[in-house]
């Protein structure tokens, strides 16, 4: 069955637009094609999705060769935000940027509830 | 700057060298979806290059530009024997792929850099987006490299 891209568009649209502090969000398949995203201006779509799935094939390659076991996400921490990373079942990638304000336990709690979402559509 | 001496064209087997050092450290995953991702970005400034972006030009005629600019007389990348739809998908028959040269025979390697060079011309020129998979290998016995792209969403 085809993925229902525009339903996975308007999930991301209503978490972006509907939760404080999140700034975007993309799904994008394992081999790093874009299925879906809102993101801010100015950021290659395409880019962002071969970023996405090759930063977590690699977080997967160093839990494996430095025995960190199965990687649940890569969270990456700057002065302007987060860049959290989360494997979303066997199909897809979440990438969820957020503002350096962004309350971490709410984020993921946020992103916990999105991915099981998104796997309900990707099913 | 331009070599003045060698020209353009390196070998094969130091472009080979360098895919395995970059899977040695990043794996095999995160270097193929480099590959392709690197691929596809060649595909689209070809199709820029030959002035055929959003063109729509028949299959067939795009198989022939692109077999020119990527074969013998081109890059050589790889031999681009025909382009056609299948059903709901387009498949691209190519030989001699880069990916494929040097490699055993049954090896499980697969097209990246090819497949992604074919994928975003096909992008670029047709004006839409695909979904693409190498679905059958002469390392496997098959008669060419397929690649198979199918419209997504």
């Amino acid at each position: 069955m085809p993925i229902n891209v525009k339903k996975i568009e308007s999930i991301l649209q209503n978490f972006v637009s509907g939760t404080s502090d999140i700034q975007g969000a993309t799904l994008v398949s394992p081999d790093g094609l874009s299925l879906a995203s809102v993101l801010p201006g100015g950021m290659d779509d395409e880019r962002v999705s071969a970023m996405s799935a090759s930063m977590l094939s690699l977080g997967e390659r160093i839990g494996s060769e430095l025995a960190r076991g199965t990687v649940d996400r890569i969270y990456v921490e700057g002065n302007k935000g987060f860049g959290i990373l989360t494997s979303c079942g066997e199909d897809a990638v979440l990438l969820v940027l957020a503002t350096e304000s962004a309350k971490q336990g709410m984020l993921m709690l946020e992103i916990k509830r999105l991915v099981s979402e998104l796997k309900l559509v990707l099913m | 700057m331009q070599r003045q001496e060698l020209g353009d064209f390196f070998s094969v087997i130091c472009f080979k060298a360098a895919i395995s050092g970059m899977e040695e450290a990043l794996g095999e995953k995160a270097t193929a979806i480099a590959l392709t991702t690197a691929g596809r970005a060649r595909g689209k400034q070809l199709a820029a290059d030959l002035e055929l972006v959003g063109k729509g030009l028949p299959l067939d005629v795009l198989a022939s530009k692109l077999a020119y600019a990527l074969g013998k007389d081109g890059t050589r990348l790889c031999i681009i024997e025909k382009i056609v739809e299948e059903g709901d998908a387009i498949r691209a028959y190519t030989s001699e792929t880069l990916c494929s040269s040097g490699e055993a025979q049954g090896s499980s390697r697969r097209c990246t850099f090819t497949l992604g060079a074919v994928w975003g011309a096909l992008e670029a020129v047709l004006g839409k987006r695909f979904q693409g998979k190498h679905v059958e290998s002469v390392l496997q016995g098959g008669s060419h490299d397929v690649f198979e792209f199918t419209v997504l969403g």
